[in-house]
């Protein structure tokens, strides 16, 4: 018997270094944006924390529930985004073939997949979520034992939904073998964001945002410094945090063991499944559809009648991507994440306090309303990295039908970004207007939001099609892995670095507008068209940069 | 219909293809030969205006593929050595998306499409999708592209490998009466015995440079006179013997 998960690891591992032999500017260059994505997280995270820290009576207790929300919101992102990519990791991968032939024992190669899935699925949530942890100490002074219980929970708490999102997936792939993987997957998505949404309710966060004036203060307060479920990973994980950070007393070691436990469980339980039925599972999952389904000839059908109207080519090119897609399960199952992220986030901005005036109702408000921008180009920024980026990587091998076809590459760049463009401003727009109307934002921030998401919007899908062409894999057959790559990593980065251009450059005039609408006063048309302005001052350079640098890109592919 | 002039590629201090010269003409095949890594598949793309040039020119149809390259790609059909294919779409799908490429109307398309798929024998499985074929199937399915908009041009990079004795005959047969119709063939081979069978030129690379060019008798002649290989020159007499011979008489 061969197959040490180590071994099972190795091709990843030794494709990474030469990859780093060949650029060893590379790491260099994530080690920059790293650091300078954390520091810009790091200050907001201090600035935002010390601020509630400072609200009398019910601010320490605020922050001590805003960490639980941390974990639970976090948690949910890595539960759907486990299942995901367990999908691509264990049943999809082109890779696991030579492997099942291999004498490799079915439990190595489930520890190997599954540090791989765990990997793939945490490192975008960890880049976020390790400056507001450090954030965390810093405002409340904590000592060495805070950060090394930080890292004690860390790894418990991922390895908690990555071995929930393998069970998942392999139970849902063993259930459904004529059906394929993506019934299983239609079928699965209302269990996994009925998952989500049951723990979201479970911990109640809409208490840590209505304050509900002064009136019954001490109920809010009871209410407020109240744990969360006591069944659910993240309250155990807030529960380990909250003691070390001197916030107040508690066991810390046992929520660390209810931690610990769960994770060790679940992983054994999560191998011995896998153990059991791989093979099966695997050759269910093999068993595609030899012609598409009636439904799906339909939809191709009604798209290829949709393109019609456009140009020939940019139609031609946007039907093929869509028909891809819809029939690709690594691709559209991403939709999936997509879906839960949206609704945490909308879910938390429904959360907060809208018929209220008291200072920390009026404050969470504006802070919300003012990073609104930001946030949702966040989240935009999250859908771009599994769909626009990926673009020309799924071209992949199959690149030279187009590429030597009669058509310039121009106008397959332009297809290209009117494809992604259009759908994502709208998905954008839509977002930042219905959270924005949530915060019962004035109109003219909302304005400044919906008509700087324009070149943002478009920044991201240029620079999107630009890095996932410089950094192209297109070997690679798997979304979800294109995803979670190294040209992945700097393209989030340094669209995140654009965004927080964008809300740095509006903050100063938007501030002023939400200042103007609290007061009730009139004007702020010259503040409107500043910040308007100053947003598109960064997001129009960017834009035709990346489109500059996209074309000598796709020359090369 | 295909003239290459001083085509040269270089990577570094390494050179791919070294001033490479030749014209093939209306309904004429070139059997384009090489030992591995001989530059045959870096001139193929290079002609296909996949790889930039260092040097040189390839005029295709009379249109230079760097200057022009959309009216040069327009009249030529391309099938690469390994042509992987988009596999979630069926294969009527993917006809019907090349021919809108190279601009051929829907109708067309229909009649085209379905004469191809009978002709190629993929009739039965235009509507599964690719990825289920066989790799002779995606081979054949890939030359239906590539002759979907009835090229004058036809650029074939080892286009027997994965095919089935049947498949391969048939597909000799279809390349010669392509060329009778007039199409300039410029197909890259392994495989000596397609290349003797369906050229009527051959062309033989080694080291990226250029050490043979002409028919099938005058090459034999060559590699007689030359004696190459350590063989009688009366016993060289299949293509086979021509290639060694020549290849065996380069430094």
């Amino acid at each position: 018997m061969t197959g040490q998960p180590a071994l099972l690891l190795a091709p990843r591992l030794l494709a990474a270094r030469n990859v780093v032999r060949r650029a060893p500017g590379r790491p260099l260059l994530v080690a920059v944006l790293t650091t300078v994505f954390w520091a810009g997280c790091f200050s907001a995270f201090v600035r935002v924390l010390g601020y509630f820290q400072r609200l009398p009576d019910f601010g320490p207790l605020l922050t001590q529930r805003l960490l639980g929300l941390l974990f639970l919101c976090f948690g949910a992102v890595l539960l759907v985004s486990n299942t995901v990519t367990a999908l691509g990791t264990f049943y999809l991968a082109d890779d696991v073939a030579p492997l099942l032939a291999a004498p490799v024992p079915a439990r190595r190669l489930h520890h190997a997949r599954f540090v791989e899935t765990l990997l793939s699925s945490s490192w975008m949530v960890l880049v976020v979520m390790l400056p507001a942890l450090a954030a965390y100490g810093v405002v409340h002074d904590a000592g060495a034992t805070y950060y090394l219980g930080t890292v004690a929970v860390l790894v418990p708490f991922l390895v908690i939904p990555a071995a929930l999102g393998v069970l998942v997936t392999t139970v849902l792939v063993f259930l459904f073998p004529a059906r394929g993987v993506r019934d299983a997957l239609l079928a699965g998505t209302p269990l996994v964001l009925g998952a989500g949404v049951l723990a979201v309710r479970l911990l109640d966060p809409e208490r840590l945002a209505r304050p509900s004036g002064l009136a019954g203060f001490a109920g809010f307060l009871a209410d407020l410094g109240a744990p969360g479920s006591p069944w659910l990973p993240s309250t155990w994980a807030a529960e380990v945090l909250l003691p070390l950070l001197g916030s107040h007393g508690g066991d810390a070691l046992f929520h660390l063991g209810l931690l610990a436990s769960t994770a060790t469980m679940l992983f054994l339980v999560s191998a011995t499944l896998v153990e059991a039925v791989f093979l099966r599972a695997w050759t269910h999952a093999q068993t595609g559809r030899a012609e598409p389904a009636a439904a799906e000839r339909l939809l191709t059908r009604w798209l290829a009648g949709l393109v019609r109207p456009l140009p020939r080519i940019p139609g031609l090119l946007l039907a093929k991507d869509a028909a891809v897609f819809l029939r690709d399960a690594t691709q559209w199952s991403q939709l999936l994440l997509v879906g839960a992220l949206v609704a945490i986030y909308v879910y938390n901005f429904a959360a907060l306090p809208l018929d209220d005036d008291s200072p920390l109702a009026v404050a969470m408000r504006d802070l919300a309303a003012l990073l609104n921008l930001g946030l949702g180009a966040f989240v935009t920024t999250a859908v771009a990295v599994r769909f626009v980026y990926p673009m020309p990587s799924l071209e992949g091998r199959a690149w030279w039908i187009v590429r030597t076809a009669p058509v310039a590459l121009e106008r397959i760049w332009w297809a290209k970004f009117w494809g992604a463009f259009l759908p994502l401003l709208a998905f954008a727009s839509a977002l930042v207007f219905a959270t924005n109307a949530l915060l019962v934002v004035t109109p003219a921030v909302t304005a400044v939001f919906l008509v700087s998401l324009v070149p943002l919007v478009a920044a991201e899908v240029s620079l999107g099609l630009w890095l996932g062409a410089r950094h192209a894999t297109l070997d690679t057959r798997n979304a979800a892995q294109i995803a979670t790559s190294f040209g992945a990593i700097v393209y989030m980065l340094v669209s995140l670095c654009l965004i927080a251009l964008v809300v740095a450059a509006e903050s100063w005039p938007v501030a002023g507008l939400l200042g103007l609408a609290r007061s009730g006063m009139p004007g702020g048309l010259d503040l409107t068209l500043r910040a308007v302005a100053l947003g598109w001052v960064v997001s129009v350079p960017a834009f035709v940069v990346a489109w500059r640098r996209g074309l000598q890109a796709w020359s090369r592919l | 219909m295909i003239r290459i002039d001083g085509l040269r590629k270089t990577y570094g201090a390494i050179v791919a293809v070294d001033g490479l010269s030749l014209e093939v003409g209306p309904g004429t095949v070139l059997g384009f030969l090489g030992r591995n890594g001989a530059g045959k598949t870096t001139t193929i793309r290079m002609m296909m205006g996949l790889l930039e040039p260092t040097a040189g020119t390839v005029v295709l149809g009379g249109h230079d593929i760097r200057r022009e390259p959309e009216a040069a790609k327009a009249v030529t059909g391309y099938l690469p050595d390994h042509p992987h294919l988009y596999d979630k779409l069926t294969g009527h799908e993917y006809l019907a998306f090349v021919a809108g490429l190279y601009g051929v109307s829907r109708r067309e398309t229909r009649q085209r499409a379905a004469s191809l798929l009978a002709e190629l024998d993929l009739a039965p499985h235009a509507g599964a999708l690719v990825e289920t074929f066989s790799h002779g199937m995606r081979q054949r399915l890939a030359l239906a592209g590539a002759l979907i908009h009835r090229p004058r041009i036809l650029v074939l990079d080892e286009p027997m490998v994965g095919l089935d004795p049947q498949g391969a005959l048939e597909l000799r047969r279809l390349l010669q009466r392509l060329a009778r119709e007039g199409v300039a063939i410029f197909l890259s081979t392994h495989s000596l015995s397609v290349a003797e069978d369906v050229s009527t030129h051959i062309a033989i690379l080694d080291g990226g440079r250029l050490v043979a060019l002409g028919t099938f008798d005058e090459l034999r002649a060559r590699a007689c006179a030359a004696g190459g290989n350590g063989r009688d020159p009366a016993e060289a007499v299949s293509l086979e013997d021509v290639f060694l011979g020549i290849l065996g008489s380069q430094p």
